[in-house]
């Protein structure tokens, strides 16, 4: 009933807006003299205003806008399920909210990939013609982009850093619902691209021909713009609340590595993501305006626009992949049963690529025509960033060495992350470094890099931390062995189908074309046909959670025995995390210290739950978070 | 840690400094804002290095000197609110609004009578920022006109005015801005 | 410990080794020009130091997975903090690699590629043979500069001799493109308003019939028919070259 309500009001509510903005515009136009539709201009303001109307129908009217008016607020209180589909402040609310819309629009984005690979099988003409092929390559970049920026930080990040730092919520836990009921909007806008044509010009959009170009433009523009807030306004969130709410004790020395990596990606998009907005700002004023911003016959610049976007997209690609790397380590460290390697180093590493990340957007327009001076600098800061980052296969590799490697399916995840992105990151260098990179600029090489990078660091961590949560977050356990098959079927899917991407780079297959040289056509199809194997491998992974969800065994509180505090609650928790506040004390990864005790629950030690047979010695009840193998005292 | 203490009673919850927390993420939020504002700044200078067309100079003083009375005014506000007194504030608030609109027309009036036009690079540039600039501005007296609406209704006292000290900063900054923006558009040459 | 640290660098160099014969193996299109030798030689370059590096990563997990597995999280791994001195070689190191592929080939190559710091391209500012090539959707257009000789469309045969230098001043009417040949492993964009250019030394004869990779072709996305905006080149001899100018006046 709630959710019906919150999901038809936000419907109801955006549609009103939709028309009123269109209409308010064209009385507007009328009065001034113009026509009363102008199709950009109208379809902007409709978007504005359906935009707003969907937020307050999803129940922020009633949770938030009404204050504003001086108004007594009030929450739509949803049982179960329900409370998914309406305006919840609950950080673990929003948290899987965040997940499974991200992994629709990624199984939708994969579909996508599905239907490029079936075209690219064979040169000449398959399935579809030049302009349909570009809409659904644009789309599945822009998708899997949304994906790769938003699922892990949106999702694991809301999700677990309240619980890892001790919190009872997000610091500004209706701007958190905020920036999730922003996204289905956007995520709709996108899929309606092909209505008005199809996106013509990829993800990056470069004018002038996204100037130029069909009606579809303006809804991207206007999408990832909505998109681009939401990231600023997550990131604000997570600095304040991981500067703020940690948990007493929480010193930052002892902070989860998680924690850290999410709070430099939350600085990387509270910083740049201002970028990719003035980019399209731009570009949409060119449209609907009729600026000159790009158009060098009126003393325009297109570099201007690749010098904006990048200062975001660059930095973007950090913030796919430090949380990455983040909930990566985490795991290494909790099933290697070893302290994490070089804790500080990693910190370091960290902060490091965060200082970085602004001062080498222009490696990505190195054959642009950009003056020859700049290419210099950019190279030099480029490869300095492998620096920062090698550190942090240091530390993971440092972990595992010697540990006690309990290989669940998160753990092989996790490895496979370190993995694969000691490919994606050694091929860029070779990008990296001006001489080679004329070549392989806008070549398969370069998608081979980022789909290394991408899917091979990010999306395997995202996967891998869905396995690790799934227990926390549904109270029960997934099937481990689909599990495992599913990982084995996707890492080897994976890696042929992109290792053997390269060699059509090299040989000269440039990006963004659904037509390509005959000589190729054999390393293509191999590309195909691993890509579809890769793709069939989520259909394990989508059943098992599906399954898992509905019939699966209950879980324990902390059936990977980890230290950290997201553990140390019951499974799901509650609905402010911790019925005591926890108190900490130690380092979260001591394993094999005797004695130590990463944090304590104040005067809960009598009414302590019976907790689960322990099938390892040592584990005392009363101190949790005590957890390692040296047994809890204190 | 005042661990002992904290232990007896099993408190609810760890006390946080909301007021703070609050303060930080308008500060952070501003941040982001002055990201936005220095790229356009950035693009400014990047199209048209120091070039600047001819623009109506008195008008453009004037509008940069109501626009920095209005802050002083909302600054006044604030300050009113902080010792109770109410009324001084609202009125302080409504004179900001006043003044603030009076910059918003200064601005449409400077579209109406430019002599470029937005088709030529320096157009874009200056109609942009301007607009950028004059939708916060308005989006600001969005804000001052709701706080003065709650304030009306008796709702702030000096204890509890945080929205009227967010919305005086957010005024605040959108100023500041403008103090780069005017010299980037009508001085520069 | 000792004993898995050497196991471990023994299957570290024997990945190594099966990579760097990887890395030998014939990975190139067609040579055409100085500027594709040199990428070769680079990429090989960076290839032999690449792998090493992947195989660490490599060579590290598989052997973790195959000696230190557990069944469950019963025993706890020693309390290794990694303070001290392996961060700090490894530190060293990575710095050292990566300085290193910064100056070389990093910018003694970028050096060698630049002629000009402000201009808009790649190599010497001035050539034997000037080509201005413009862009557009979705086709290019070729000037034999001082030949009265003009290439348009896709499809039509681009004749360049061997043993030249050229330089192609590039430019577009419309939105960005990107002249690329790969036997040439060169590139670069044709932006609307700024001229840029790419110079490149042919020094192999070759066909498109026979190589593939002889082949002009837009790089940089730009709309409906981005894939099919590409010119099949031949290098020739220069008397071929020189009867090619004549029959093309003629027309
Ligand atoms: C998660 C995403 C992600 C990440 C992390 C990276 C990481 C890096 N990327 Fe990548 N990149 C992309 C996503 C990503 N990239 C995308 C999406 C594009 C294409 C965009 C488009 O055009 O559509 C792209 C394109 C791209 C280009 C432009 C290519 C072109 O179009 O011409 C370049 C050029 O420099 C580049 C370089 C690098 C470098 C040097 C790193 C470094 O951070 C890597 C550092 C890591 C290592 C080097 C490995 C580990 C280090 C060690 C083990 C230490 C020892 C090693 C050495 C000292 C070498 N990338
Ligand atoms: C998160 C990032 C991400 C991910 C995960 C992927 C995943 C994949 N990508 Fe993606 N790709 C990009 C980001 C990503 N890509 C980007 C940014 C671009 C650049 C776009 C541009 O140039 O603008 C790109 C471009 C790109 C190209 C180049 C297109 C071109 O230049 O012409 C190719 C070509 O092979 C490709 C292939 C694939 C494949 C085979 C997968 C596979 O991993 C996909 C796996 C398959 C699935 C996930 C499908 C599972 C679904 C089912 C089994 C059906 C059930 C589903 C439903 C019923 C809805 N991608
Ligand atoms: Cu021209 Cu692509
Ligand atoms: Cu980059």
């Amino acid at each position: 009933m709630y959710a019906l309500k919150s999901v038809a009001g936000a419907l109801g509510a955006g549609l009103i807006g939709f028309y009123l903005g269109i209409g308010g515009l064209g009385a507007v136009r009328a009065l001034a003299g113009y026509d009363a539709w102008d199709t950009e201009m109208s379809i902007t303001f409709g978007y504005v205003f359906g935009v707003i109307g969907w937020v307050m129908g999803a129940g922020m009217w009633g949770a938030w806008g009404r204050e504003w008016f001086g108004l007594r607020t009030y929450d739509r209180k949803a049982p179960g399920w329900q409370r998914y589909f309406v305006f919840n402040t609950d950080h673990k609310v929003i948290g899987i909210q965040y997940l499974v819309t991200f992994i629709v629009v990624f199984l939708l984005g994969g579909l996508m990939a599905m239907l490029m690979r079936a075209e690219l099988t064979h040169s000449g003409h398959q399935l579809f013609s030049n302009a349909q092929y570009n809409s659904i390559m644009g789309l599945h970049g822009i998708m899997m982009i949304a994906v790769a920026v938003a699922a892990l930080v949106g999702g694991i990040g809301n999700y677990a850093v309240p619980l890892l730092i001790g919190a009872e919520d997000m610091a500004f836990p209706r701007l958190n619902a905020l920036t999730y009921w922003l996204i289905p909007p956007v995520a709709l806008t996108l899929l309606c691209t092909p209505l008005l044509g199809g996106i013509e010009t990829g993800w990056t959009a470069y004018p002038p021909l996204s100037v130029l170009t069909n009606n579809a433009q303006i809804l991207f523009d206007v999408a990832i713009i909505t998109f681009g807030l939401t990231s600023i306004l997550g990131g604000l969130n997570f600095v304040v609340t991981i500067i703020f709410m940690r948990a007493p004790g929480m010193t930052w020395g002892k902070l989860p590595i998680f924690v850290w990596a999410m709070f430099a990606t939350a600085w990387i998009a509270l910083l740049y993501t201002q970028g990719f907005a003035v980019s399209l700002l731009m570009v949409l004023l060119d449209r609907v305006a009729g600026m000159s911003w790009f158009d060098a016959a009126n003393g325009g610049d297109p570099l201007l626009d690749q010098h904006v976007f990048w200062f975001y997209s660059h930095p973007a690609v950090y913030v796919m992949v430090l949380p990455g790397f983040g909930i990566a380590l985490e795991m290494i460290s909790h099933f290697s049963r070893k302290p994490l390697f070089a804790y500080r180093y990693a910190v370091g590493a960290l902060l490091g690529i965060l200082g970085l990340s602004g001062v080498v957007w222009a490696h990505h327009m190195f054959t642009s025509g950009m003056p020859n001076y700049l290419h210099g600098p950019f190279l030099v800061a480029t490869e300095l960033i492998s620096i920062p980052t090698g550190l942090i296969f240091l530390c993971a590799l440092g972990t595992i060495w010697m540990g006690r490697l309990w290989l669940t399916t998160p753990m092989l995840f996790a490895l496979a992350v370190i993995f694969n992105f000691a490919c994606g990151g050694v091929t860029g260098i070779f990008l990296a470094d001006v001489p080679t990179d004329i070549h392989l600029q806008d070549s398969y090489f370069v998608v081979a890099h980022f789909h290394y990078t991408i899917m091979g660091g990010e999306i395997f961590a995202l996967f891998g931390a869905i396995y690790y949560y799934f227990p926390k977050m549904t109270g029960r356990q997934y099937n481990e062995r689909l599990g495992k098959i599913h990982f084995w079927w996707m890492f080897i899917g994976f890696n042929v189908t992109f290792f053997i991407m390269h060699w059509p780079g090299i040989q000269g297959m440039n990006r963004r074309i659904a037509d390509f040289m005959s000589d190729l056509n054999t390393a293509n199809l191999i590309v195909s046909l691993a890509g579809f194997f890769l793709g069939a491998s989520f259909l394990v992974f989508v059943f098992n959670m599906v399954w898992s969800w509905i019939f699966g065994p209950a879980a324990e509180r902390n059936p990977w025995r980890a230290r950290t505090l997201d553990w140390q609650t019951d499974s799901p928790p509650p609905l402010e995390n911790f019925p005591v506040p926890p108190v900490v004390r130690g380092h979260p990864y001591d394993y094999g210290v005797p004695g130590s005790v990463h944090a304590l629950f104040p005067g809960r030690g009598a009414e302590e739950p019976p907790r689960p047979p322990s099938t390892f010695p040592g584990a005392a009840p009363a101190p949790a978070g005590g957890g390692g193998g040296g047994g809890g005292g204190g | 840690m005042a661990l002992a203490g904290t232990a007896a009673h099993a408190p609810e919850h760890v006390v946080h400094d909301k007021a703070k927390m609050k303060l930080v993420g308008l500060w952070l939020f501003f941040f982001s804002e002055s990201v936005l504002f220095g790229l356009l700044l950035s693009a400014r200078f990047y199209l048209e290095r120091i070039n600047r067309e001819e623009v109506d100079q008195l008008l453009g003083l004037g509008i940069t000197c109501v626009l920095l009375l209005s802050s002083v005014t909302a600054f006044t506000a604030e300050t009113a609110i902080e010792h109770d007194r109410r009324k001084l504030a609202g009125w302080m608030l409504v004179v900001t609004i006043l003044l603030g609109t009076g910059f918003a027309c200064g601005v449409g009036f400077e579209w109406g009578t430019a002599h470029f036009s937005k088709e030529q690079a320096f157009g874009s540039i200056f109609f942009t920022m301007t607009g950028i600039h004059a939708a916060h501005v308005i989006s600001g007296i969005g804000l001052l006109v709701l706080t003065w609406f709650q304030l009306a209704r008796g709702r702030f006292s000096g204890k509890d005015h945080w929205p009227v000290s967010g919305t005086v900063m957010y005024w605040h900054f959108v100023d500041v801005v403008w103090v780069f923006f005017y010299p980037a558009l009508y001085l520069v040459k | 410990m000792k004993a898995n640290v050497i196991a471990a660098v023994v299957f570290w160099a024997a990945l190594t080794l099966v990579g760097e014969a990887f890395a030998l193996s014939d990975l190139f299109p067609a040579v055409g020009s100085d500027q594709a030798k040199d990428f070769d030689h680079i990429f090989r370059f960076l290839l032999f130091l690449g792998i090493p590096v992947f195989t660490v990563a490599v060579s590290v997990i598989i052997f973790s997975l195959l000696q230190f597995r557990a069944r469950g999280p019963e025993e706890d791994g020693p309390a290794m903090r990694g303070t001290g001195l392996p961060p700090r070689i490894w530190l060293a190191v990575t710095g050292c690699l990566a300085v290193g592929v910064m100056i070389y080939p990093g910018l003694t190559g970028l050096s060698k590629l630049q002629s000009t710091g402000s201009g808009f391209g790649w190599g010497d500012t001035d050539a034997e043979i000037v080509i201005k090539a413009t862009g557009q959707r979705w086709f290019w257009s070729f000037e034999y500069v001082g030949q009265d000789v003009t290439v348009i469309g896709n499809g039509r045969e681009v004749v360049l001799p061997v043993d030249a230098s050229i330089k192609f001043e590039v430019n577009s009417i419309d939105v960005i493109h990107s002249l690329w040949v790969p036997a040439f492993r060169m590139k670069i964009d044709a932006i609307p308003g700024r001229t840029t250019f790419m110079t490149v030394k042919t020094i192999e004869l070759g066909t498109f019939a026979d190589q593939q990779s002889f082949r002009i072709q837009c790089a940089e996305l730009c709309g409906l028919d981005h894939s099919a905006m590409e010119s099949p080149v031949r290098v020739v001899t220069r008397a071929e070259y020189d009867d090619w100018l004549a029959s093309q006046k003629s027309k």
